[in-house]
């Protein structure tokens, strides 16, 4: 990869929202404020499964200065909404609830008022007749038989299943030399966005709707919006400027747009409703936890040759993406390896609490925190060198991982060689540290239209002035990933220009193209080739005219077998690049040649033939140096080194950013973020009693870049950002493994869970057992 | 409830003010001055997006009863440029990228400023410990603490 | 959301008092508010005048006298302890402790009388305070009174402030010769309260045996608790780690700590008895020089 060979891509390009968000002129959702606006706010529900009975908010609507009350039943048509708009029985979740709750804070009416705090006071005045039913809080409680139906027609709450198989498995097992099978218990993990959710909708009596609203795909929440409003697409407008992080919990319909909307419908007004941090804990979505069981079957000479995992996850009580995250996690299970024999069965199941979707990750870390703790377990039992191990049974470019996906790039070979020589340069670390890796790979994108959309998965515009300058219009979304700037880089690229002379517009549902929004790691792969197209349509335009215009073909000394191109704003046969045109000038004759008509390039993208998950896929060997105290049991994280394969890197300070924040979310999943329910009470709805890394808990997050290119992504890139969140837990796993010998099965791990494990090991030794 | 005075100097310009005495410092500058660069994104004083400096320190605003800034001076994210030219911290963020969502970032410029005003040449311990007051979900903190590093040591003018 | 009340600003220490003294118990004192706040707005806290003493300048000091001792008064806030050359110099620990509370932003508004009179059993101050054989001065309309520091906090968030009482002044004696203190508290995270916490000073006679020592746990129980029965075990003794493990066993036995979402009762007896332990033992060393 030669980084020169670009003016803008791989460059230390600035990120393009970087002044406006540094200076605090970066308005977000929460910032926003309209004429006549009223505040909303929400009951919620303090039971985690009844009926609601009745409603009197009469005295709630009689307090000074409350406008009005909305409540499911009466203001809404109750319709039952999802994501997964393809599958009508997943589609379960009514937001503003009607008959009955199904988990502690479920929203059960809303109040808008002149202040905040009058909003707030006026909840106690609402009663609400609830008839309490019995409730489950965790997966194996409700399959069994006996158990309380959450959603009518899901028997045993089973909601989804997958199934997901390759090889004959038991012939594979049969083979195997040596068999192990565990059980593992994976944790949930809130987003914690720094921006909680937040919504001001105006609704206007012609008929119309604009909704300030942070997510992360304002073409789906408009799309969802009309579903639920029994409204047109057309009729609602969805902005989403900036968003103070989302992280995979925000692209569904959530509490404060939903109901904000239905309080303006009804009173003709703006309403904002913003959560406080607990509503936000408590009722928004969350990380799956998951039970794995995980059976492996290996040659003694550590070939892989059977795996079968059987998964039941708590769904909580709605489907949410809990039906893409099922199924991810158990197709990168697999990940990056090959197995002969292949088998995954995962339950879906509804309980009584928090609902569970994507975050960050969409199910990988759960997997490789059992996979990759496994896997270095299975090392150990056959005395076999972790990576080498890992390394011959690896994805390599070209590989069909069977009825599933063809592999493009693959450079995990080469992120073997990578942390081989870090872990070797630390030579004998002190006596309270270890080292522990996990290997992964990831999508770029979904390929499955479970949105059921007709439009192109990605779209995009630009349009050249006549100055130059550069309208680009695409619906991808940043949520501080930085896909304005990358999507700015590719566009400056491809045509020729500055990345001054481009100005982005995003987030706004009435001038952008529609986009499947940031999640699933796709925005630089597929916004990205839509860019590219489209700024490639808009030179292709420019330079007809190029070759037609006497005079550039002179200035140029053209001839049928040279080009021209177009690069750092110069206009110039690629052969003699000395020859050539101001841009600038280009722009005006072609602006004439159309008749006075801006020239706009059009690009889309929707993968074909490419699999049933992923267009691409990136790969990453962690390595992560960690302290526990013996005593303690109290984990430091010293040192770390990602070898990461994301293709051709476009946005270079975005992609640093990216790894290391992934690192610190994935790492909080694998020794801080605990999530205690108790009756489907979340017991730490608050930053106090969560616990997030700061400053002073993130190591070293050193990055070895790998060079490969991937056909199919702009420029040969793939993703950057989600994949890094999945192997941190199962590395830091692994070096408590490596330390002490003992195997945590439970994440994240805690201090005590080390000691307890300690005791154990002791006791066993003791009483003579091995292992 | 009865409204009481305050008065106080927010971004070198002087307020004149009425509010119920309960209301919080945040509030001031957020909704009743429109300064909305300061966030708020806890209840619990933990998560720091809210924080400003008064009279030279930082302070987080959404734990201080605005009537207790009574002819104070406060700076404000929006008070760090001085005619349209960024201060020297906030070239540092850009130039390091050392923000994403940017929800968290005026409140840790501010600390970070107020860190530099009394620590000029800092360790990198000290500088993680500087902004431990301020949650960033999205960076990972390492852009953040090389930005505060490279202004320390005068990178930026 | 907090609940209306009625804002008083008093110039001075005395008015501030005699505000106190008119409004009993319909009126609360407000300082830096880094906690206060927090239970106002979860509506655990209703009160009709809210007293301020905040800029109440009487009550920012910081005074050491060799003979004396160490005074701060109570709204001296915590980083002007921290930063303090004077108390970096004769109670180190102090700093040390100053410097692991909270966040810098915490630190610059709130204060050490706040502090203590919000009797947290997760605070730093009170056990290290505890620790170097504290004394606190409060103070009413009618009086003032001194008493041990280990007397004043009572329960959780109660302390023995009476009705029209502040707290005036933190009083810390001047440390013995071949004294050495140590703090630490466990937490996951650098900036979080203390699951538990040990605060341990030790002084040594002149041949090296222990002369005083004293062992304060945080977050053990409902207050701070002192344990004596170390003290009985140290004092007379001469350095010797099998006695600060044995010291550690008395300490995990000796307090009534939560079982909560954080940690186990059990877990935490382990970490006081760890803890203490290791305290002792940083302490004594100090102690030698």
């Amino acid at each position: 990869m030669d980084n020169n060979k670009y003016s803008v891509i791989n460059t230390h390009v600035h990120n393009i929202d970087g002044f406006a968000k540094v200076t605090g002129r970066a308005t977000y959702t929460f910032d926003v404020t309209l004429p006549n606006m009223l505040y909303g706010k929400i009951l919620r529900s303090p039971h985690p499964h009844a009926k609601i009975l009745k409603i009197d908010y009469s005295k709630a609507l009689e307090f000074p200065g409350v406008v009005g009350v909305v409540t499911g039943k009466e203001d809404t048509l109750g319709v039952k909404q999802g994501i997964w708009r393809r599958y009508q029985d997943l589609c379960d979740e009514q937001v503003l609830t009607v008959d009955k709750v199904r988990y502690i804070g479920e929203p059960v009416a809303a109040v808008a008022a002149l202040t905040e705090d009058i909003a707030e006071q006026a909840l106690d005045l609402i009663e609400v007749d609830y008839e309490v039913l019995p409730a489950v809080y965790e997966p194996m409680e409700g399959i069994k038989k006996e158990a309380p139906e959450i959603h009518e027609g899901f028997e045993r709450n089973i909601n989804v299943t997958r199934h997901i198989e390759w090889g004959d498995t038991d012939a594979a097992f049969e083979e195997a030399e040596y068999v192990r099978e565990d059980w593992f218990k994976v944790g949930g993990q809130h987003h914690v966005s720094m921006e909680t959710r937040a919504a001001v909708s105006d609704y206007t009596p012609d008929g119309k709707l604009t909704i300030y609203h942070s997510n992360q795909s304002p073409y789906y929440l408009q799309a969802l919006m009309a579903g639920v409003l029994g409204m047109r697409e057309g009729d609602i407008r969805v902005i989403s400027r900036y968003v103070g992080g989302a992280f995979g919990g925000k692209f569904e319909l959530d509490g404060a747009i939903f109901c904000s909307a239905v309080l303006s419908k009804k009173l003709n007004r703006p309403v904002k409703i913003i959560y406080t941090r607990e509503e936000d804990f408590i009722a928004s979505k969350r990380r799956t936890p998951m039970f794995y069981y995980v059976r492996t079957g290996v040659k003694k000479d550590g070939t892989f040759l059977a795996r079968e995992a059987k998964v039941f996850t708590n769904g909580g009580a709605y489907t949410g993406m809990g039906a893409t995250a099922l199924y991810l996690t158990g197709f990168f299970h697999s990940f990056p390896y090959r197995w002969r024999g292949y088998r995954f069965d995962g339950y879906r199941v509804y309980t009584n609490t928090l609902p569970s979707t994507s975050m960050r990750g969409f199910g990988a870390p759960q997997a490789m925190f059992t996979s990759e703790q496994q896997i270095e377990w299975i090392a150990a039992d056959l005395g076999l060198d972790p990576i080498e191990m890992r390394r011959k049974n690896s994805h390599y470019p070209g590989y069909e991982v069977p009825g599933q996906a063809t592999i493009g790039s693959c450079g995990i070979d080469q992120c073997y060689d990578e942390i081989q020589k870090w872990i070797k340069d630390k030579g004998t670390l002190p006596d309270n540290r270890a080292i522990g890796i996990s290997a992964c790979g990831f999508m770029t994108g979904g390929i499955f239209n479970w949105f059921d959309t007709p439009y192109a998965f990605s779209a995009a515009m630009v349009t050249i002035n006549q100055d130059g300058t550069v309208e680009l219009h695409v619906g991808a979304q940043d949520m501080g990933q930085g896909s304005n700037t990358t999507l700015a880089i590719i566009c400056a690229e491809t045509l020729g220009v500055k990345m001054e002379d481009i100005k982005l517009h995003a987030s706004d549902t009435d001038h952008c193209p529609p986009d499947l929004g940031a999640w699933g790691s796709r925005q630089t792969l597929m916004t990205g080739n839509a860019v590219k197209m489209a700024a490639e349509d808009a030179k292709k335009q420019l330079l007809e005219f190029a070759y037609a215009h006497a005079h550039i073909v002179s200035k140029t000394g053209l001839n049928i077998v040279y080009d021209l191109d177009i690069k750092d704003r110069w206009v110039h046969n690629v052969a003699r690049p000395e020859r050539g045109v101001d841009y600038s000038e280009l722009v005006r004759i072609a602006l004439r040649g159309k008749e006075g008509q801006k020239i706009v390039g059009r690009g889309f993208y929707t993968p074909h033939r490419k699999g049933m998950i992923s267009p691409a896929y990136s790969y990453m060997l962690q390595g992560v140096e960690v302290e526990i105290d013996e005593e303690t049991g109290k984990i430091r994280l010293i040192d770390s080194l990602t070898a990461h394969d994301c293709g051709q890197p476009i946005n270079h300070l975005g992609l640093i950013g990216q790894l290391e924040g992934a690192f610190s979310m994935a790492a909080g999943y694998g020794y801080l973020e605990y999530m205690p329910f108790e009756d489907g009470m979340l017991m730490n709805p608050n930053l106090v009693d969560y616990h997030m890394i700061r400053a002073t808990e993130m190591p070293p997050t050193a990055v070895a870049e790998i060079d490969t290119y991937e056909p199919e992504g702009p420029y040969g890139a793939k993703e950057a950002g989600e994949g890094l969140t999945n192997p941190t837990a199962a590395a830091i796993g692994n070096a408590i493994f490596h330390r002490f010998g003992v195997q945590m099965k439970e994440n994240p791990i805690r201090p005590e869970m080390i000691l307890n494990a300690l005791k154990e090991k002791k006791e066993q030794e003791k009483a003579g057992k091995k292992k | 409830m009865e409204k009481q005075l305050l008065t106080l100097t927010v971004n070198g310009q002087p307020y004149e003010l009425y509010i119920n005495p309960k209301t919080l410092l945040v509030e001031v500058i957020r909704d009743h001055i429109g300064l909305t660069g300061t966030k708020r994104g806890c209840s619990t004083v933990s998560c720091g997006s809210c924080t400003v400096m008064l009279n030279g320190v930082a302070v987080k605003s959404c734990s201080i009863l605005a009537m207790q800034a009574e002819g104070a001076q406060v700076t404000t994210i929006e008070g760090l440029e001085k005619n349209g030219e960024l201060a020297p911290i906030q070239k540092a963020f850009i130039d390091h990228g050392a923000f994403q969502c940017g929800f968290c970032t005026s409140g840790m410029i501010m600390s970070a400023q107020a860190f530099l005003d009394e620590n000029s040449n800092p360790t990198e311990w000290e500088i993680r410990e500087g902004i431990e007051g301020n949650i960033c979900r999205c960076t990972g903190y390492n852009s953040i603490v090389r930005a505060i590093d490279a202004t320390a040591k005068g990178e930026y003018k | 959301m907090i609940h209306d009340f009625t804002y008083l600003k008093p110039s001075s220490l005395k008015e501030a008092l005699t505000m106190l003294e008119e409004h009993k118990d319909e009126c609360k004192v407000i300082c830096g508010g880094q906690s206060l706040l927090i239970i106002m707005r979860q509506g655990l806290l209703v009160t009709d005048y809210l007293v301020d003493i905040k800029h109440i300048k009487e009550l920012d000091y910081i005074q050491f006298d060799a003979k004396a001792g160490l005074k701060i008064g109570a709204t001296t806030t915590h980083h002007t302890i921290e930063t303090s050359d004077v108390i970096k110099k004769n109670y180190p620990i102090l700093v040390a402790m100053e410097n692991k509370l909270a966040s810098i932003q915490v630190r610059n508004w709130g204060t050490i009388g706040g502090n203590l009179a919000h009797a947290d059993p997760s605070g730093d101050p009170c056990p290290v305070l505890m620790a170097l054989n504290a004394n606190i001065k409060v103070g009413s309309a009618q009086g003032e009174r001194t008493m041990a520091l280990e007397d004043f906090s009572v329960d959780f968030f109660e302390t023995a402030l009476e009705e029209g009482e502040v707290v005036l002044e933190v009083q810390v004696p001047t440390l013995e010769a071949k004294t050495g203190a140590a703090y630490q508290k466990f937490n996951l995270l650098e900036s979080d309260q203390g699951m538990v916490a040990v605060a341990a000073a030790v002084t040594l006679n002149g041949g090296g045996t222990c002369k005083d020592a004293r062992v304060v746990l945080g977050n053990a129980g409902p207050k701070p608790i002192r344990v004596k029965k170390i003290e009985e075990l140290l004092i007379g003794k001469a350095y010797n780690e099998k006695l600060f493990a044995e010291a550690g066993a008395i300490a995990s036995q000796d307090c009534e700590p939560v079982s909560d979402i954080h940690a186990s009762e059990e877990h935490r007896r382990h970490l006081l008895g760890v803890l203490t332990k290791r305290m002792l033992k940083q302490a004594w060393e100090q102690a030698k020089g």
